[in-house]
Protein backbone atom coordinates (compact mmCIF):
# COMPACT_ATOMS: atom_id res chain seq x y z
CA UNK A 1 0.00 0.00 0.00
CA UNK A 2 1.34 3.32 -0.78
CA UNK A 3 1.24 6.99 0.50
CA UNK A 4 0.37 9.36 -1.63
CA UNK A 5 -0.40 12.89 -0.70
CA UNK A 6 -1.69 15.42 -3.34
CA UNK A 7 -1.52 19.18 -1.74
CA UNK A 8 -3.44 22.78 -3.19
CA UNK A 9 -2.33 26.31 -2.15
CA UNK A 10 -4.81 28.88 -3.68
CA UNK A 11 -3.28 31.91 -2.78
CA UNK A 12 -3.62 35.79 -3.51
CA UNK A 13 -2.42 39.10 -1.82
CA UNK A 14 -4.33 41.72 -4.42
CA UNK A 15 -7.57 39.39 -5.56
CA UNK A 16 -9.85 40.60 -2.39
CA UNK A 17 -9.52 43.56 -0.47
CA UNK A 18 -7.56 40.81 2.05
CA UNK A 19 -4.85 38.58 1.54
CA UNK A 20 -6.41 34.83 -0.06
CA UNK A 21 -4.60 31.50 1.06
CA UNK A 22 -6.67 28.16 1.12
CA UNK A 23 -4.58 24.99 1.39
CA UNK A 24 -5.88 21.69 0.72
CA UNK A 25 -4.38 17.88 1.12
CA UNK A 26 -5.67 14.60 0.90
CA UNK A 27 -4.32 11.20 0.57
CA UNK A 28 -4.85 9.10 -2.38
CA UNK A 29 -7.10 6.10 -1.04
CA UNK A 30 -8.68 3.40 -2.67
CA UNK A 31 -12.39 2.96 -3.11
CA UNK A 32 -14.23 1.82 -0.04
CA UNK A 33 -11.31 1.92 2.29
CA UNK A 34 -10.16 4.23 4.99
CA UNK A 35 -6.61 4.52 4.50
CA UNK A 36 -5.56 2.12 1.96
CA UNK A 37 -3.20 4.08 -0.60
CA UNK A 38 -3.93 3.68 -4.44
CA UNK A 39 -0.59 1.88 -5.50
CA UNK A 40 -0.30 2.31 -9.13
CA UNK A 41 0.31 4.85 -11.13
CA UNK A 42 1.66 6.21 -14.84
CA UNK A 43 3.50 9.16 -15.56
CA UNK A 44 3.60 10.38 -19.52
CA UNK A 45 4.94 13.61 -20.89
CA UNK A 46 4.44 13.86 -24.59
CA UNK A 47 4.03 16.04 -27.44
CA UNK A 48 0.43 16.66 -28.79
CA UNK A 49 0.27 18.09 -32.32
CA UNK A 50 -2.50 20.04 -33.49
CA UNK A 51 -5.76 19.72 -35.34
CA UNK A 52 -7.10 16.22 -33.79
CA UNK A 53 -8.71 15.97 -31.10
CA UNK A 54 -6.80 12.39 -29.05
CA UNK A 55 -7.70 10.15 -26.85
CA UNK A 56 -5.59 11.07 -23.77
CA UNK A 57 -6.43 8.28 -21.21
CA UNK A 58 -8.83 5.48 -21.91
CA UNK A 59 -11.20 4.00 -20.25
CA UNK A 60 -11.00 0.41 -19.13
CA UNK A 61 -13.07 -2.17 -17.32
CA UNK A 62 -10.98 -1.85 -14.24
CA UNK A 63 -11.16 1.34 -13.61
CA UNK A 64 -14.89 1.74 -13.38
CA UNK A 65 -16.61 2.42 -10.01
CA UNK A 66 -13.47 3.00 -8.47
CA UNK A 67 -10.98 6.10 -6.56
CA UNK A 68 -8.93 7.14 -10.12
CA UNK A 69 -7.23 10.90 -10.21
CA UNK A 70 -5.88 12.84 -12.74
CA UNK A 71 -3.25 15.21 -13.00
CA UNK A 72 -2.27 17.12 -16.64
CA UNK A 73 -0.07 20.21 -16.97
CA UNK A 74 0.33 22.40 -20.12
CA UNK A 75 4.29 22.69 -20.34
CA UNK A 76 3.87 25.26 -23.08
CA UNK A 77 5.19 28.95 -22.49
CA UNK A 78 3.42 30.81 -25.22
CA UNK A 79 0.45 32.27 -23.38
CA UNK A 80 -2.14 32.19 -26.74
CA UNK A 81 -1.16 28.48 -26.42
CA UNK A 82 -3.62 26.01 -25.13
CA UNK A 83 -5.34 23.22 -24.67
CA UNK A 84 -9.22 21.70 -24.25
CA UNK A 85 -9.67 18.68 -22.42
CA UNK A 86 -12.65 16.65 -22.27
CA UNK A 87 -14.56 13.66 -21.21
CA UNK A 88 -16.92 11.70 -23.56
CA UNK A 89 -17.26 14.54 -25.61
CA UNK A 90 -18.41 16.93 -23.15
CA UNK A 91 -15.53 19.67 -22.77
CA UNK A 92 -14.51 20.22 -19.53
CA UNK A 93 -12.51 23.58 -20.30
CA UNK A 94 -9.01 25.07 -21.42
CA UNK A 95 -5.82 24.41 -19.95
CA UNK A 96 -3.18 27.49 -21.28
CA UNK A 97 0.53 27.31 -21.39
CA UNK A 98 1.53 26.99 -17.59
CA UNK A 99 -2.42 25.66 -16.15
CA UNK A 100 -2.62 22.22 -15.06
CA UNK A 101 -5.52 20.08 -13.38
CA UNK A 102 -5.93 17.67 -10.91
CA UNK A 103 -9.46 15.49 -10.67
CA UNK A 104 -11.09 12.48 -9.88
CA UNK A 105 -12.11 10.02 -12.78
CA UNK A 106 -14.28 7.28 -12.96
CA UNK A 107 -15.34 4.87 -15.73
CA UNK A 108 -18.96 5.79 -15.03
CA UNK A 109 -20.28 4.16 -18.64
CA UNK A 110 -20.66 1.16 -20.19
CA UNK A 111 -19.02 1.26 -23.47
CA UNK A 112 -15.42 0.41 -22.40
CA UNK A 113 -12.35 0.25 -24.52
CA UNK A 114 -11.72 -3.87 -24.87
CA UNK A 115 -10.28 -6.31 -27.06
CA UNK A 116 -13.45 -6.50 -29.02
CA UNK A 117 -14.43 -2.81 -29.16
CA UNK A 118 -11.31 -0.65 -29.49
CA UNK A 119 -12.99 2.31 -30.28
CA UNK A 120 -14.87 2.16 -26.72
CA UNK A 121 -14.86 5.79 -25.80
CA UNK A 122 -17.32 7.02 -23.05
CA UNK A 123 -15.07 7.77 -20.34
CA UNK A 124 -11.72 8.53 -22.23
CA UNK A 125 -10.19 11.90 -21.47
CA UNK A 126 -9.32 13.78 -24.45
CA UNK A 127 -7.14 16.26 -25.23
CA UNK A 128 -6.72 18.58 -28.46
CA UNK A 129 -4.32 21.62 -28.77
CA UNK A 130 -4.43 24.85 -30.36
CA UNK A 131 -2.36 27.28 -32.48
CA UNK A 132 0.92 25.38 -31.65
CA UNK A 133 1.45 21.92 -30.94
CA UNK A 134 1.80 21.57 -26.84
CA UNK A 135 3.95 19.58 -24.54
CA UNK A 136 2.14 18.12 -21.60
CA UNK A 137 2.58 15.73 -18.14
CA UNK A 138 0.14 14.05 -17.02
CA UNK A 139 -0.31 10.94 -14.58
CA UNK A 140 -3.01 8.79 -13.40
CA UNK A 141 -3.39 7.16 -10.37
CA UNK A 142 -5.06 4.09 -10.01
CA UNK A 143 -6.35 0.82 -8.89
CA UNK A 144 -5.79 -1.54 -11.34
CA UNK A 145 -6.32 -1.26 -15.45
CA UNK A 146 -7.28 -3.92 -17.77
CA UNK A 147 -4.81 -4.49 -19.77
CA UNK A 148 -5.46 -5.19 -23.57
CA UNK A 149 -4.49 -8.43 -25.00
CA UNK A 150 -1.68 -8.10 -27.43
CA UNK A 151 -3.50 -8.09 -31.55
CA UNK A 152 -0.92 -10.37 -32.48
CA UNK A 153 -1.17 -12.67 -29.91
CA UNK B 1 -4.06 43.68 -11.36
CA UNK B 2 -4.37 41.01 -9.31
CA UNK B 3 -1.84 37.82 -9.05
CA UNK B 4 -3.65 34.90 -7.97
CA UNK B 5 -1.71 31.42 -8.07
CA UNK B 6 -2.44 27.84 -7.53
CA UNK B 7 0.14 25.46 -6.45
CA UNK B 8 -0.08 21.38 -6.41
CA UNK B 9 2.73 19.49 -5.38
CA UNK B 10 1.67 15.47 -5.67
CA UNK B 11 4.17 12.92 -3.51
CA UNK B 12 5.07 9.26 -2.83
CA UNK B 13 8.25 7.77 -0.98
CA UNK B 14 6.66 4.72 -2.04
CA UNK B 15 4.32 4.16 -5.13
CA UNK B 16 7.51 3.70 -7.17
CA UNK B 17 10.86 2.30 -6.56
CA UNK B 18 12.16 5.92 -5.43
CA UNK B 19 10.51 8.71 -4.11
CA UNK B 20 8.01 10.55 -6.41
CA UNK B 21 7.17 14.16 -6.30
CA UNK B 22 5.62 16.77 -8.92
CA UNK B 23 5.11 20.06 -7.95
CA UNK B 24 3.61 23.21 -9.96
CA UNK B 25 2.46 26.76 -9.48
CA UNK B 26 0.79 27.88 -11.86
CA UNK B 27 -0.57 31.95 -12.38
CA UNK B 28 -3.98 32.15 -12.97
CA UNK B 29 -4.26 34.43 -16.39
CA UNK B 30 -7.15 35.91 -18.48
CA UNK B 31 -7.81 33.68 -22.11
CA UNK B 32 -4.31 34.01 -23.66
CA UNK B 33 -3.13 36.66 -21.89
CA UNK B 34 -0.66 37.47 -19.06
CA UNK B 35 -3.24 39.59 -17.41
CA UNK B 36 -4.65 38.11 -14.46
CA UNK B 37 -7.70 36.54 -13.51
CA UNK B 38 -9.65 39.42 -11.67
CA UNK B 39 -12.66 37.56 -10.68
CA UNK B 40 -14.04 35.41 -8.63
CA UNK B 41 -17.20 34.29 -6.81
CA UNK B 42 -15.49 34.23 -3.50
CA UNK B 43 -15.17 30.95 -1.18
CA UNK B 44 -18.56 29.00 -1.16
CA UNK B 45 -19.43 26.42 1.65
CA UNK B 46 -22.75 24.39 0.95
CA UNK B 47 -24.30 21.60 3.22
CA UNK B 48 -26.97 19.32 1.06
CA UNK B 49 -29.20 16.42 2.08
CA UNK B 50 -29.83 14.49 -1.19
CA UNK B 51 -28.88 11.62 -3.34
CA UNK B 52 -30.74 13.38 -6.37
CA UNK B 53 -28.57 15.66 -8.94
CA UNK B 54 -28.08 19.28 -7.84
CA UNK B 55 -26.66 21.92 -9.78
CA UNK B 56 -23.68 23.41 -8.33
CA UNK B 57 -22.04 25.93 -10.96
CA UNK B 58 -24.62 26.70 -13.97
CA UNK B 59 -23.14 27.70 -16.93
CA UNK B 60 -24.74 30.18 -19.57
CA UNK B 61 -27.00 31.78 -17.41
CA UNK B 62 -28.45 34.67 -18.56
CA UNK B 63 -28.52 36.56 -14.89
CA UNK B 64 -26.41 35.91 -11.32
CA UNK B 65 -23.05 35.43 -10.75
CA UNK B 66 -23.01 32.21 -12.68
CA UNK B 67 -23.94 34.61 -15.74
CA UNK B 68 -20.74 36.58 -15.15
CA UNK B 69 -17.95 33.27 -16.17
CA UNK B 70 -17.59 34.13 -19.99
CA UNK B 71 -17.44 30.59 -22.05
CA UNK B 72 -14.80 29.41 -23.63
CA UNK B 73 -12.25 31.73 -21.24
CA UNK B 74 -10.06 30.41 -18.79
CA UNK B 75 -12.11 30.01 -15.53
CA UNK B 76 -11.04 27.50 -12.94
CA UNK B 77 -13.09 25.66 -10.26
CA UNK B 78 -11.66 24.33 -6.72
CA UNK B 79 -14.30 22.03 -5.16
CA UNK B 80 -13.62 19.73 -2.00
CA UNK B 81 -16.03 17.21 -0.29
CA UNK B 82 -15.44 18.33 3.22
CA UNK B 83 -16.88 15.34 4.65
CA UNK B 84 -14.75 12.72 6.72
CA UNK B 85 -13.74 9.85 4.95
CA UNK B 86 -15.98 8.00 7.03
CA UNK B 87 -15.92 4.29 5.80
CA UNK B 88 -14.71 4.77 2.82
CA UNK B 89 -17.77 4.03 1.03
CA UNK B 90 -19.28 7.80 0.87
CA UNK B 91 -18.63 10.10 -2.05
CA UNK B 92 -19.78 12.77 -4.39
CA UNK B 93 -19.82 12.39 -8.11
CA UNK B 94 -19.15 15.36 -10.19
CA UNK B 95 -20.44 15.60 -13.09
CA UNK B 96 -19.96 17.72 -16.70
CA UNK B 97 -23.42 17.93 -17.76
CA UNK B 98 -24.85 14.57 -17.50
CA UNK B 99 -21.00 13.28 -17.84
CA UNK B 100 -19.71 11.94 -14.70
CA UNK B 101 -16.33 12.86 -13.93
CA UNK B 102 -15.32 11.01 -10.70
CA UNK B 103 -16.22 10.59 -7.65
CA UNK B 104 -14.83 13.19 -4.50
CA UNK B 105 -14.81 11.14 -1.01
CA UNK B 106 -14.47 12.31 1.56
CA UNK B 107 -11.70 14.81 2.39
CA UNK B 108 -10.65 14.72 -1.62
CA UNK B 109 -10.66 18.04 -3.75
CA UNK B 110 -10.19 18.98 -7.48
CA UNK B 111 -9.04 21.82 -9.22
CA UNK B 112 -9.95 22.11 -13.11
CA UNK B 113 -10.67 24.74 -15.60
CA UNK B 114 -14.18 25.16 -16.99
CA UNK B 115 -15.84 25.94 -20.28
CA UNK B 116 -18.41 27.52 -18.60
CA UNK B 117 -20.73 26.85 -21.96
CA UNK B 118 -24.28 26.95 -21.94
CA UNK B 119 -25.53 23.61 -20.36
CA UNK B 120 -22.08 23.04 -18.81
CA UNK B 121 -22.99 23.10 -14.99
CA UNK B 122 -20.78 21.59 -12.98
CA UNK B 123 -23.33 19.34 -11.28
CA UNK B 124 -22.97 16.69 -8.11
CA UNK B 125 -24.69 13.50 -7.01
CA UNK B 126 -24.33 12.88 -3.71
CA UNK B 127 -23.84 8.41 -3.13
CA UNK B 128 -26.47 9.20 -0.20
CA UNK B 129 -28.88 11.12 1.19
CA UNK B 130 -26.86 11.89 4.19
CA UNK B 131 -25.71 15.18 4.99
CA UNK B 132 -22.52 16.42 2.56
CA UNK B 133 -20.82 19.97 3.17
CA UNK B 134 -19.31 21.19 -0.14
CA UNK B 135 -16.92 24.21 -0.58
CA UNK B 136 -16.34 25.31 -3.74
CA UNK B 137 -14.84 28.76 -5.95
CA UNK B 138 -14.78 29.96 -8.89
CA UNK B 139 -11.92 31.84 -10.47
CA UNK B 140 -13.03 33.90 -13.88
CA UNK B 141 -12.77 36.58 -16.10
Amino acid sequence: MATTTASITLSSSDLLSDDMSLSSSMQLYQNGTTATGLDEMRYHRLVVPTGTNFDLIQDSTALSEDASYVYIVNKNTDVTDYIKISINSEEIGRLYAGDWLFMPWDNDLTDEQSVSDQTGNDSTIEIQAFTHEHIIEFALFHNGETLQTAADS
Amino acid sequence: MATTTATITIASADIADNNFSVSNTSTLYTAGTDTSISETTGLGRKKFATDGNVVLLDGGLTSGIAADVTADKSAKVYIKNINSRGDGTKYVNILLAAVEIGRLYGGDWMFIPWCAASGKDIEFTASDATETTLEYTCFYE
